[in-house]
């Protein structure tokens, strides 16, 4: 009898276990997916009309909460921008571009309470400008998203500086 | 047996336990230590010019500093968040030591380092600073731009990854 709520409660425990990890990797793939999402958005590898220009811009804007922190050594980005400010940004920024390209490596999670997830990687821009001048930069960001209605959304961005002149 | 069936027998072996045993350990090993020990390589970049050149191969020899520590002119591949990207730099200073740029020239507590790996003079100038703890200093051997654009500077102990194997 008591081997049967022994096996029971193993069982219990062990479908919790596995219910929390998979539930956990959905979030983290959820997270990754904003920075899938941030990194196509804000690709550019050919020509494009205004049109499609807003519109991405847009999208980016929509990856951002209603107030998004930057804290980076970056001149144009420190500050606190609502998303509208973001989207404008983007739209000038990538206008300056002929070719650009934005991707994320070596992702490392956390999520330090419930609908906060912390997110530490290396972010790299690479792109060719209107002028002919080439853009490759690589850094270290630490990010936050906040979960809004069930959407994971950008809302602070902190570059850390690996090497210190 | 002719010699057309060893050749045939040779790329198309019979699918026994034993070759499916090898085949997962060879698969099983280069995982490993490729994928942790002896990390592949592709140089970006000018800023190691003329001795690491923009799109070259190489590897990044992660058991180099086991049970070692960096020594001055050593070149080091120093991590951001992990090791996907990595920026490749030359050990000049340890932790304590005053590094300073002065009309160019490397100075190592007042005293001009011998470079002897740097082609490309340049005219920067950077004042005197102190080493960081548990850091050491790195810089590019290719100093043909202006200091604003060179990533250079303290780089913590822990961030340091290994070495390119040649």
């Amino acid at each position: 009898m008591k081997l049967k709520y022994v096996i029971l409660a193993g069982l219990a425990v062990a479908i919790g276990i596995v219910a929390a990890v998979t539930l956990l990797q959905s979030e983290d793939k959820r997270v990754k997916k904003q920075f899938r999402l941030l990194s196509d958005w804000a690709l550019k590898d050919k020509e494009e009309n205004l049109l499609a220009t807003a519109r991405r811009a847009q999208n980016i804007g929509a990856l951002f909460a209603e107030k998004v922190e930057f804290n980076t050594h970056l001149a144009p980005f420190s500050g606190t921008l609502t998303p509208e400010e973001i989207s404008g940004y983007a739209a000038r920024s990538r206008s300056l571009f002929s070719t650009f390209d934005l991707k994320f490596y070596d992702f490392r999670i956390q999520f330090p309470e419930r609908g906060t997830a912390e997110v530490n990687l290396t972010a790299r821009a690479k792109g060719k400008m209107l002028n002919g001048e080439l853009l490759n930069e690589t850094h270290e960001v630490e990010c936050r998203l906040t979960k809004v209605e069930n959407r994971w959304l950008f809302s602070r961005f902190e570059v850390v500086e690996v090497l210190k002149k | 047996m002719s010699i057309k069936d060893n050749i045939l027998r040779f790329f198309f072996p019979a699918l026994t336990w034993k070759l499916l045993a090898r085949v997962s350990l060879i698969a099983l090993f280069s995982y490993l230590f490729f994928g942790y020990f002896c990390i592949p390589l592709h140089i970006e970049g000018i800023s190691m010019e003329p001795n690491y050149h923009d799109g070259s191969f190489n590897f990044c020899w992660r058991l180099r500093y086991l049970f070692s520590t960096p020594q001055r002119h050593d070149v080091v591949a120093v991590r951001f968040a992990g090791d996907r990207v990595m920026l490749l730099k030359r050990v000049v200073a340890f932790e304590g030591e005053q590094v300073e740029f002065r009309e160019g020239k490397l100075l190592l507590n007042g005293r001009e380092l011998n470079e002897p790996y740097v082609r490309n003079p340049c005219d920067w100038d950077l004042s005197p600073r102190i080493v960081r703890k548990d850091s050491i200093y790195v810089i590019g051997d290719n100093r043909n731009m202006p200091i604003e654009n060179h990533v250079f500077g303290n780089a913590p102990i822990r961030r340091i990854v290994g070495v390119p194997l040649w």
